[in-house]
């Protein structure tokens, strides 16, 4: 494993009394790409900015390379950002923003020439170093927030929302693209969205964020497989979560049947969150299935329908690339590697219901964080 | 609807448009007067360039516009980027500060200032002078910070916050991502505000009369203050020039915000020009400051010394039809002396200015009363008259007069009567009764009164048979009755205005000092004078003293001295149209002015003529109060 | 935070302002509160008050009416210039600016020019056989010259207000049954009332203070408190009476345009331009 580059330690951040950020642990090693994913408000913009130097915590410390770095200005930091709306240079062309910091460091003129031509073929926009920067496609502007960046060789790239405001087809070639400027530059990356499949897609190691309070560090696979609570589960992709009652380990009941798990090491009929994602379920005949419901609504989805099944009074919802019409009286089969146990925390509850539950975010939203600032 | 709207919008503009093609038309009119076009000239633009004091004025006025657009620009940017890292609530404590420059009328604005600088100038800190060049400056810069702020507070909220942290987080400090990048977000803030902030100050009259000292004015302050000739054709065609420049700079602006706006639209390749453009205006502000700063120390590095004289309008000649330049030939003779004059409306405006302080003034010529009443209340300086050798020359009857029983504090410079300039054209000689002409109904609306209160009550005290001098308050509130009555027929309260009024036949019949009326009366040939010598009148004698505010009290003497040299004294008459009291001037006189009865009346009349005296602070105060609610007020009735 | 640097920078600006703001208005009221002659407090300066309440009411009278005038004329001319195109926009928006922008002293004296007895409209009027009337030294005359000096004080605040309204509001109220006077009263109106205001004020302001141009354009009549402030400090020599005179004056204008921000909701830096 590459080396430890930037550890925060018990983070605390209060603005105006308020906590945005509750004692953040977390170490960022060199080489990785880092993903602080939450929804608005979760405090991953507030501990981005801490890191470039933009914010002080209120308590607990920052370290680089092994030094304490709270009381160094951002212009002092080997570190660079990609800010949410590119924050480019209104009054400067493409060249001159890429070499604004070259400039400002005092470089001779021909090799900042030769790095931000260097820099303009990395990321594609060869030929346009003479272009005002309203010219420019979202895309483009994009590339040059990051070629501006990175012209500077910082150790570390942040990056804040920096695929918010493109469209999906855009976003998906520039998750592709950054991951490749990535593995090319060998520096590490430490991105913040609100957008799960982003996070999963592009990261090495995804931590997730709400309330200020680190929820859950791991691997993607391991943040989509085994969330940790019901927030994780629930923010990352869809799920059904319901009650229940772990009878001993590997016997869980719910709905009024008890199943078969893979979950084990909790007390005796605790009660617990069960999570079963969409797509796990399997529709079988009625006659046949654990669970008797009736759908309720069909949306057809391209690849799939998302259909709500009311079991006794609860909607769940299920993904299925078989049409079943609204009225439909169906059964489902669980797998005991589809049922998810988690420890009841202050999310359980919440999530769940169908009928009242959007997981969409306005990417906006975000904006109501900045403004604190 | 929309018909009718660009019918009124057509109307309008011809409404604002009016008075300043008047103006226009009047700097090519041959005439005096703004109302008749007599012929076509463009003679009064070459006056124009020949007139170093107008130049000066508007010099000055465009120095004080440029330095106080500078420091306003430079100042306040910076200070809108602090405030707009202030928290909010005291963002909006700030704000509210500054908003009170902008709603409080201008009038208050400079009164409270003036008394500022008065109380702290010359209260505290004993400074002789204390309304001058840079409490006018600090007083345009006070009103001048709240445009700049208010245009650059909104550039700096609409400006992406993270453009600060992204210079920053390229490698800028804090100053440098100022000069990098803020700069140029809030520029068109900084110009518009700089450009409001220089109108405003160019043009800005109330503020500027009020704290403004004697030694430096600005154009606007002259133009209201400089009333007693009739404003020179010169002033409409500088006026003109003025439209043109200000008319071109504004196309010239909004044909680059177009030509800006444009290219931002289509945008093919990056436009330098807009780039230069925001340069050159960053230049030009810097370039302002710096011309201004040069321009003080240059200007403050006279070798000569400044002398100021505070006189009457039109009362030294000044080389105009043929005279003697007095100021000129004193400046010739004393090289080392440059004479600085500024001007009094009346006594009382004098005495008010003094009192007020503030101010440095070397020379006065006040009235016999008006001395008097200084001399109580220590305002004048005992002059020297080792320095003034002409002395001598002063006729006997002028010396040790009861004003200064011991002539120690004046040198008498002019005498003469109050009577009636009346128009023949319009007023019939059997009305010429007395001073109750002022009073006759059948002149209603066309008769002026002369606006201080002394001369008033003098008038007043005539027609009624009393003492000019009572002290009787009974006898006064009956004056002020007097006047209060006379208030409906009176057209206007006025003191230099007169000779534009009179000359141009606005007004028929007003009271005034006989020199002045002779001045006119050259001018319009139908005006005469009338003297009620059978109720009496005032006779009165001008004298040079030197107020304690004074700095060159040598340079002072040196001046009175050369005015009471009988050869000057006569020069001088021959413009002011006075009495001289140095005999032996008389003989230096043009012979109509020497024989004249209105300038040296007989004997026989000047009996019938009596001098007011100093009465006390109260019964001066108690006068000026009633002058005020008779007059101003409808308190009478 | 690090912010805390730059907020530094305002305080010069803010110790300038309490030292040439606020601090002046202190020593007026101080002038206000001491006796000309002796110097020693007294209350006698306010009690004179009374005297001038006629003025007073005079000075508001005239510069409500010219407040009023110029809204009734300002509002269909800058109603006009936001539905230009562009550079029309441009030209006239100019065009207003202009007079702003040269003396006001002159220009009030051209208009003597224009009014008097002897003056051109006069002598015109004397030309064509009507004969000369009384135009000068009367309360509309002063009224006019506050019009004609605070007019584009009007217009401006107004275009502002009314070139930001949004065009589909008034599609959507003609979509919704409305005449294009119901329209104009229900949406334009409603929606351009915080320009009325500020428009309001800053004519009312400068008319009420003035002295110059009731000096010129008025009467024996027609004098205003601006007037009496001017010849309390540059001739009467009663700064004290005159100080006090400026803090009613400044109360009055304090308390006018607090009510009208109250109407026309406080716009932080509603400033024209």
């Amino acid at each position: 494993m590459s080396k430890e580059l930037i550890r925060l330690r018990d983070l605390t951040m209060e603005f105006d009394g308020e906590r945005i950020l509750d004692s953040i642990n977390l170490y960022i090693n060199d080489h990785e790409f880092l993903t602080l994913l939450g929804p608005s408000g979760c405090g991953k913009t507030t501990t981005l900015r801490i890191i470039g130097g933009f914010l002080n915590p209120t308590s607990g410390t920052v370290t680089f390379d092994g030094e304490i770095i709270n009381d160094v200005p951002p212009y002092k930091r080997q570190i660079n950002t990609v800010f949410q709306r590119y924050a480019l240079f209104p009054h400067l062309n493409v060249f001159d923003n890429i070499a604004f910091g070259l400039r400002v460091a005092k470089l001779p003129a021909e090799e900042v020439t030769e790095r931000v031509n260097r820099m303009l073929e990395v990321v594609s926009l060869k030929g346009y170093g003479h272009r005002h920067i309203n010219s420019l496609s979202g895309g483009q502007q994009q590339r040059v927030a990051i070629a501006r960046a990175l012209v500077n060789e910082p150790k570390v790239l942040l990056l804040d929302e920096p695929l918010g405001a493109l469209d999906l087809r855009l976003r998906k070639d520039m998750q592709i693209e950054l991951k490749r400027i990535q593995q090319a530059m060998g520096i590490t990356f430490v991105y913040v969205t609100h957008d799960q499949e982003e996070a999963l897609s592009m990261s090495d190691t995804v931590v997730v964020m709400d309330k200020g309070r680190i929820q859950q560090i791991g691997k993607p696979e391991d943040i989509y497989n085994e969330p940790k609570n019901a927030f994780v589960a629930d923010f990352i992709g869809e799920s059904n979560i319901l009650d229940g009652v772990m009878l001993s380990d590997y016997k869980v009941r719910f709905f009024g049947r008890t199943f078969q798990c893979v979950d084990k090491g909790f007390a005796p009929n605790e009660s617990v969150d069960v999570v079963i994602r969409p797509e796990d379920i399997d529709i079988v005949a009625p006659e046949e299935g654990h669970l008797v419901g009736v759908v309720t609504s069909v949306t057809f989805k391209g690849l799939n329908y998302d259909i709500i099944v009311e079991f006794k009074g609860f909607k769940w919802l299920i993904q299925t690339t078989d049409y079943h019409g609204e009225g439909a009286t169906i059964g489902i089969r669980l797998n005991p590697e589809d049922i998810h146990i988690m420890h009841k925390s202050e999310y359980s509850g919440m999530f769940g219901d169908y009928s009242s539950y959007s997981a969409e975010y306005d990417e906006l939203t975000e904006d109501a964080e900045d403004e604190e600032e | 609807m929309k018909k009718t709207n660009r019918i009124l919008t057509i109307l309008i503009f011809i409404f604002l448009y009016i008075p300043m093609a008047v103006l226009i038309v009047a700097s090519f009119n041959t005439g005096k007067d703004i109302t008749n076009f007599e012929g076509f000239t463009l003679n009064q633009y070459a006056e124009l360039f020949r007139d170093e004091d107008l130049l000066r004025l508007l010099g000055n006025s465009v120095l004080i516009a440029l330095l106080a657009t500078g420091v306003s620009v430079a100042f306040g940017t910076v200070a809108a980027v602090g405030i707009h890292s202030l928290k909010p609530k005291m963002r909006k404590v700030v704000m509210s500060l500054t908003n009170i420059p902008m709603t409080n009328p201008d009038i208050v604005t400079g009164v409270s200032l003036s008394l500022l600088f008065v109380f702290v100038g010359s209260g505290m800190l004993g400074q002789r002078e204390s309304l001058n060049f840079w409490t006018l400056l600090i007083a345009h810069v006070t009103f001048g910070l709240p445009y700049v702020i208010l245009n650059v507070m909104p550039k700096l909220q609409q400006m992406d916050g993270s453009l600060t942290d992204a210079a920053m987080d390229l490698g800028c400090t804090p100053v440098q991502a100022f000069f990098k990048v803020i700069l140029y977000e809030i520029l068109p803030g900084i110009v518009s505000g700089g450009i409001m902030t220089f109108t405003m100050s160019l043009d800005d009259f109330v503020i500027s009369y009020f704290v403004t000292g004697s030694q430096f004015v600005t154009l606007p302050v002259e133009i209201y203050t400089y009333t007693k000739k009739p404003i020179q054709n010169k002033v409409y065609a500088m006026f003109t020039l003025l439209f043109l420049l200000i008319f071109v700079l504004m196309v010239a602006m909004n044909l680059l915000q177009l030509r800006a706006g444009r290219k931002r639209e289509t945008m093919r390749s990056v436009s330098r020009g807009g780039i230069i453009f925001r340069r050159c205006v960053a230049g030009l502000v810097a370039a302002c400051l710096l011309v201004g700063c040069g321009f003080l120390i240059f200007g403050n590095k006279q070798e000569r010394i400044t002398l100021n004289v505070k006189n009457w309008g039109m009362n030294m000649a000044d080389g105009s039809d043929g005279t003697l330049d007095i100021v000129k030939a004193f400046e010739e003779k004393y090289p080392h002396i440059k004479v600085n004059m500024s001007y009094y409306e009346s006594n009382e405006a004098l005495y008010s200015q003094l009192s007020n302080g503030g101010i440095t003034v070397d020379v006065i010529i006040p009235s016999d009363y008006m001395i008097d009443r200084m001399i109580q209340s220590n305002m004048l300086l005992e002059l020297n008259f080792d320095n003034i050798e002409n002395f001598k020359y002063v006729d006997e009857q002028f010396k040790n007069p009861a004003y200064d029983p011991e002539n120690k504090y004046s040198v008498p410079y002019t005498w003469g009567t109050v009577g009636i300039l009346y128009n023949t054209k319009h007023v019939d000689e059997a009305d010429l009764t007395g001073w109750d002409l002022l009073w006759n109904e059948d002149y209603a609306g066309k008769i002026l009164m002369i606006d201080n209160s002394r001369d008033a009550f003098g008038i007043a005290q005539y027609l009624l048979g009393y003492s000019i001098n009572t002290t009787d308050k009974a006898e006064l509130d009956a004056c002020a009755q007097k006047l209060a009555e006379q208030k409906p027929l009176v057209q206007q309260y006025v003191m230099d205005q007169i000779y534009t009024i009179m000359e141009n036949e606005e007004a028929w019949i007003a009271p005034y000092y006989a020199g002045d009326c002779m001045l006119m009366m050259e001018e319009n040939e139908d005006l005469a004078f009338f003297l009620p010598q059978e109720q009496g009148f005032n006779l009165f004698t001008d004298a040079m003293c030197i107020p304690t505010c004074c700095q060159e009290k040598e340079a002072a003497e040196l001046f009175i001295n050369f005015l009471t040299d009988p050869e000057i004294s006569g020069a001088n008459m021959d413009y002011i149209c006075y009495g001289s009291p140095i005999s032996a001037a008389r003989e230096h006189m043009e012979d109509y002015l020497a024989t004249s009865e209105i300038v040296y009346p007989s004997e026989e009349v000047l009996a019938k003529g009596t001098a007011y005296a100093y009465l006390s602070e109260e019964i001066t105060r108690y006068v000026e109060g009633l002058y005020q609610e008779a007059t101003k007020l409808n308190a009478f009735g | 935070m690090r912010k805390n640097k730059s907020v530094l920078l305002s305080t010069p600006y803010i110790l300038w302002m309490l030292v040439f703001t606020l601090i002046p208005l202190g020593v007026v009221g101080y002038y206000a509160l001491t006796d000309p002659e002796s110097g020693a407090f007294t209350l006698s300066n306010l009690k004179d008050l009374g005297m001038y309440l006629p003025v007073l009411g005079q000075s508001v009278l005239y510069s409500l009416a010219s407040a009023l005038i110029c809204l009734i004329l300002g509002y269909p001319v800058a109603y006009y210039i936001a539905h230009r195109g562009p550079v029309a926009q441009k030209i006239l928006y100019m065009l207003v600016m202009l007079p702003m922008c040269m003396s006001f002293l002159l220009r009030t004296l051209a208009w003597v020019g224009l009014l008097q007895d002897t003056g051109i409209i006069n002598n015109l009027l004397e030309a064509i056989g009507i004969g000369r009337l009384q135009l000068i030294r009367t309360p509309g005359a002063v009224i006019l010259g506050m019009v004609y000096n605070y007019l584009p004080y009007m217009i401006l605040p107004l275009y502002a207000t009314l070139v930001k309204l949004d065009h589909r509001l008034i599609e959507a109220a003609e979509d919704l049954g409305c005449t294009p006077a119901k329209t104009f009263m229900k949406v334009i109106l409603p929606l351009s009332v915080p320009g009325i205001f500020s428009g309001i004020t800053m004519v009312f302001v400068p008319a009420v203070s003035t002295f110059y141009i009731s000096q010129k354009l008025g009467g024996t009549d027609t004098v205003l408190i601006g007037d009496l402030i001017e010849r309390l400090f540059k001739q009467g020599d009663n700064p004290n009476l005159g100080a006090a005179l400026s803090l009613v004056l400044m109360a009055l204008v304090f308390v006018c345009t607090g009510i009208m921000n109250r109407f026309g909701g406080d716009e932080e830096g509603g400033v024209i331009v």
